[in-house]
């Protein structure tokens, strides 16, 4: 190897060397560069209204850094001569090595070139490249760290917002979660009524359709309640289709007025009376043998109350009789079924000699009777009201809407008609019976047409025909039980859309809006704490009201009626009466209107008809909730829909 | 001879003078090398300081270790140019006739001591200017080549400036080197007085002749430069030109005219005769920095402002070899 390669193998060790150290300077330098934009983001995110995604792609942009870094680093190709230049001034060779280079590539250079070039070699062999260009840490690393700790630091920095932003980003999220609210109770409803009509199903998916986009992109509040509003109104136009039906009217009314009086369905009534009636026992069927029993042992507690002192023989005998009556009335409470705890512990107290602990014991083993008494008492209203409220016959439940008795009935006679084993006044019972239900039939569509079919076949002696036509009447009502499923369910949706323009509106959770209380945990209605809950929910839940308890006693200051109130007769400044004149947009005015309370100055943040749609909302909520008197539904109803005109 | 001996000869020849002057020279190392690298370049030196600090001497001590022609001009406000370069005059020759005769002056010698140049008018010192660059002398509407090589070591006074004439800014360009000479060290001075004072003679032996002299500066001119160690001479005497777009901002300040192309000429022929005496093949920049001083600093004109406010052209040169990089910047293309 002669001097000049010599030379140019040291030269172009060092120039790759030296790129790999550009490379890897030009990571870090990169990485500052990225922490840098990362950090400036961080600081624009905490003062100004960024969105989110604005950090995630700085944090992207300062990760793709390293690799573009590198490339760019790696890219400057190190020109020999240049990094012969640079091992002279970094090794002090004055220029040896790059005049060497350079004099080897110049022909007139003649001797000198030799000269010079040995002269290079041999300063050139002792080169230690690892101590002329280490591997270590470039001060843009160290610069990094300081960034990146800076941006830790700024990450628990509280972010600075306006108001405004703040809020927006609340109704957003917030009109994320009802969406999503949404769109979980309507997929629920779809699933568990299946929609029997075509339209009814069409609405439906438009709910999901809506609520889908507006968990996907939830826009501004405005643009969500509009969105709702349009779906709202489909819905309600769809159900209001079917309403306009008078059989299924009739049949929602019944709903409706069973719903309000009790159970739903005959099935619900049956069920509660099954579960008074094992928690009576024998005594079910005997309320004159438990109230006899009570009358005797409130006998037997006035005797008790009068005992002759204990030790003496009056005293003696007077507790053996005693003794011997409660024996015989635990015998016989027994015998109906009911173990009264009171009477036998009162009978060991009595043994023992404890006539505190005696007495009472028999007071409980009263109020346990008392308890009895009033379950019996409720058995047997129940069987009266569900004797009363079941049509007795098909003409009744077709008058009170009780269609599934209906189709029970007309099947329970189409089994009969066909099995063809009728006789005459059995035929003529069946049809006294399909005549009568032909006046409340007319309600039911084609219903009277089908029970009318069935008289004359029933009249000629058809008794096959009558069962088919019959049939066919069962199967009409069926079809109109199906599409009072879709308007219920329509209703539902309607109800759920209302709730969540409501929620919306008011910026506040879907279940913030509920229509009707619900149990949380720990069976209390409503959620939260304190006095906020439904204190009447229990109401609707009648399994929760077959336990009877006694209230006396209870203060409960916050229900009392406060009549006038006691402040002063001068109204305070900001209650006065204001006029204030609003804009329902630039360059139209609205009328002035007089408002009680606290005058607002300043600009409305929240759209009239995010307003209206918002007071709409809570109209129909009270006009379903029956909060408003009947004689002004009407009224109110008109005055909301002429407002969103 | 080959190349490598010739340096080396170079090496050795310079080592000698420098051991014959120093005989004679007491300190002024720096003065001593410079002169000799003005010597080895070709070029003329301005010796400029205050009276009695060996100026003469050194000149004459040049003269006697060179082993070439010497001539003293002492400059006089009197003086002529005729008195420098000569004059024709009436001569009779051996046949009766009479006819001019062109009698040399003191101007025709290898080495001219130009004693107080500062002391003779303008036209005195015009005289020197066409021998100092063209080698040559008109008189008598006739040209006369001086024999090379032909040196001109002036020196100058800077006090007592009453009935002086400085230099003409085109015969300042023509000197290769101007040179300060300082005080000498207190050491110094002890060994000047141990030597003058106590009849000690001291005397300079020749080293090299007239030819030896003509091949070193020969093979001086024949040392190799890189090229970015010519563009860094050439960065140099473009940051003195004031009001152009090389210029540096001290050179805009303070500058009223910069160096000529003579002071970048100066500069890569003083720095291979500094890389030759410092064992190296090759130029460096180190080589063309440390002559920059000598070099240059009688070739700044400066302004009214820096006159006002002190400011040397030796400060100028030394901002500038700062703020100059020796790596060219990378410019754009």
């Amino acid at each position: 190897m002669d001097e000049l390669q010599q030379i140019e193998a040291t030269v172009k060790t060092a120039a790759l060397r030296k790129r790999w150290q550009m490379a890897w300077a030009g990571i870090w330098l990169a990485f500052l560069g990225g922490v840098a934009l990362f950090l400036l983001t961080l600081s624009a995110y905490k003062l100004a209204p960024l969105p989110e995604w604005v950090l995630l792609a700085a944090a992207a942009v300062a990760a793709a850094a390293l690799p573009v870094g590198f490339l760019c680093g790696w890219m400057r190709r190190q020109d020999l001569p240049g990094v012969a230049r640079w091992l002279d001034q970094r090794e002090q060779l004055q220029e040896r090595l790059s005049t060497a280079m350079e004099l080897a590539h110049r022909p007139s250079a003649g001797e000198w070139s030799h000269l010079v070039l040995r002269d290079a070699a041999a300063h050139a062999r002792g080169f230690d490249l690892r101590r002329l260009l280490p591997w270590r840490l470039p001060p843009a690393a160290k610069w990094s760290l300081v960034g990146l700790v800076l941006a830790g630091g700024l990450g628990f920095v509280p972010e600075h917002r306006s108001p405004a932003y703040a809020q927006k980003q609340r109704e957003r999220e917030n009109i994320r979660q009802v969406a999503q609210g949404l769109e979980l109770l309507t997929k629920h409803n779809l699933e568990q009524n299946p929609p029997a009509l075509e339209p009814t199903s069409r609405a439906l998916e438009a709910v999901m359709d809506v609520t889908g986009a507006l968990v996907k992109n939830p826009p501004a509040r405005g643009e969500a309640l509009r969105e709702l509003g349009k779906v709202a109104e489909q819905i309600q136009k769809q159900a209001a289709e079917l309403q306009d039906k008078p059989a299924i009217r009739k049949l929602d009314q019944a709903a409706r007025e069973q719903a309000a009086a009790g159970p739903a369905n005959p099935g619900d009534w049956q069920k509660q009376i099954e579960a008074l009636q094992e928690k009576l026992g024998e005594a079910a069927g005997k309320p004159e043998a438990i109230e006899k029993l009570r009358d005797d042992l409130l006998k037997a507690q006035a005797k008790a109350g009068n005992l002759p002192a204990k030790g003496t023989p009056e005293g003696d005998a007077a507790r053996q009789e005693m003794a011997r009556t409660l024996a015989e009335l635990a015998q016989r409470s027994r015998n109906l079924g009911q173990n009264l705890e009171g009477l036998e512990e009162a009978l060991a107290a009595l043994e023992a000699g404890d006539t505190d602990l005696f007495l009472k014991d028999l007071d409980l083993a009263v109020k346990d009777l008392d308890q009895l008494r009033e379950m019996a008492k409720a058995l047997q209203q129940m069987r009266q009201q569900a004797a009363k409220k079941m049509g007795k016959d098909l003409a009744e439940q077709l008058k009170y809407g009780q269609a599934e008795a209906a189709i029970q009935t007309l099947r329970k006679m189409e089994a009969m008609l066909q099995s063809g084993q009728l006789s005459a006044p059995q035929m003529g019972e069946i049809l006294k019976e399909v005549q009568n239900a032909l006046d409340p039939a007319k309600d039911y569509g084609d219903v009277a047409q089908k029970l009318a079919k069935a008289g004359q076949c029933l009249k000629k002696g058809l008794a096959g025909e009558a069962g088919q036509a019959l049939g066919e009447a069962a199967r009409e009502i069926e079809q109109l039980l199906e599409q009072m499923g879709d308007a219920q369910s329509l209703a539902a949706a309607l109800e759920a859309l209302q709730r969540a323009q409501l929620a919306i509106s008011t910026c506040q959770g879907l279940g913030a809006c509920r229509g009707l209380p619900q149990a949380g945990q720990g069976g209390k209605p409503g959620e939260g704490v304190g006095t906020w809950a439904e204190e009447t929910g229990w109401l609707y839940y009648p399994d929760k009201r077959d336990q009877l308890w006694d209230n006396t006693g209870i203060e409960r200051p916050d229900l009392d009626p406060r009549g006038h109130s006691d402040r002063e007769a001068s109204r305070p400044d900001n209650l006065t009466p204001s006029k204030v004149r609003g804009q329902f947009a630039p360059g139209n005015s609205m009328p002035s209107i007089t408002l009680k309370g606290v005058s607002i100055r300043g600009a409305s943040s929240v759209q009239y008809e995010e307003a209206a749609a918002a007071a709409q909302t809570e109209a129909q909520n009270a006009l379903s909730q029956d909060q408003v008197p009947r004689a002004y539904r009407g009224a109110v109803k008109d005055y909301f829909d002429d407002l969103k005109k | 001879m080959s190349t490598e001996q010739q340096v080396q000869r170079f090496r050795e020849i310079h080592g000698a003078l420098r051991a014959e002057i120093a005989k004679v020279i007491v300190g002024q190392e720096a003065i001593v090398e410079n002169t000799l690298t003005a010597i080895f370049a070709g070029g003329h030196v301005l010796l400029e300081g205050v009276p009695g600090l060996g100026k003469t001497l050194l000149v004459r001590t040049l003269g006697e270790v060179l082993d070439l022609s010497f001539n003293r001009i002492q400059f006089t406000p009197d003086l002529m140019p005729a008195d420098i370069l000569g004059t024709n005059i009436v001569m009779e020759t051996p046949g009766g006739r009479r006819e001019f005769q062109f009698q040399r002056g003191p101007i025709f010698a290898h080495l001219i001591l130009a004693d107080e140049i500062n002391r003779a008018t303008p036209k005195t010192q015009s005289a020197m200017l066409e021998a100092m660059q063209e080698k040559s002398v008109t008189a008598g509407g006739e040209i006369r080549r001086l024999s090379e090589p032909f040196f001109v070591l002036a020196t100058q006074n800077p006090i007592d400036q009453e009935g002086t004439y400085p230099l003409p800014e085109a015969q300042l360009d023509r000197f290769f080197f101007k040179l300060l000479v300082d005080y000498p060290t207190g050491a110094e001075l002890t060994e000047v007085l141990t030597r003058t004072t106590e009849g000690i003679v001291t005397s300079a032996g020749k080293v090299m002749n007239r030819e030896t002299l003509m091949e070193l500066q020969k093979l001086v001119r024949q040392v190799p430069v890189a090229s970015h160690v010519k563009d860094y001479a050439v960065r140099l005497a473009q940051a003195t030109h004031p009001k152009t777009p090389t210029a540096t901002a001290i050179a805009n300040q303070y500058l009223r005219f910069g160096s000529s192309p003579r002071g970048a000429q100066t500069l890569l022929l003083a720095g291979k005769v500094r890389a030759l005496t410092h064992g190296r093949f090759h130029v460096s920049f180190d080589d063309v920095a440390a002559v920059a001083h000598p070099a240059l600093r009688h070739r700044l004109i400066l302004n009214f402002e820096a006159e006002a406010e002190g400011v040397t052209t030796d400060q100028i040169v030394t901002q500038i070899l700062q703020e100059v990089p020796r790596e060219a910047p990378a410019t754009k293309t």
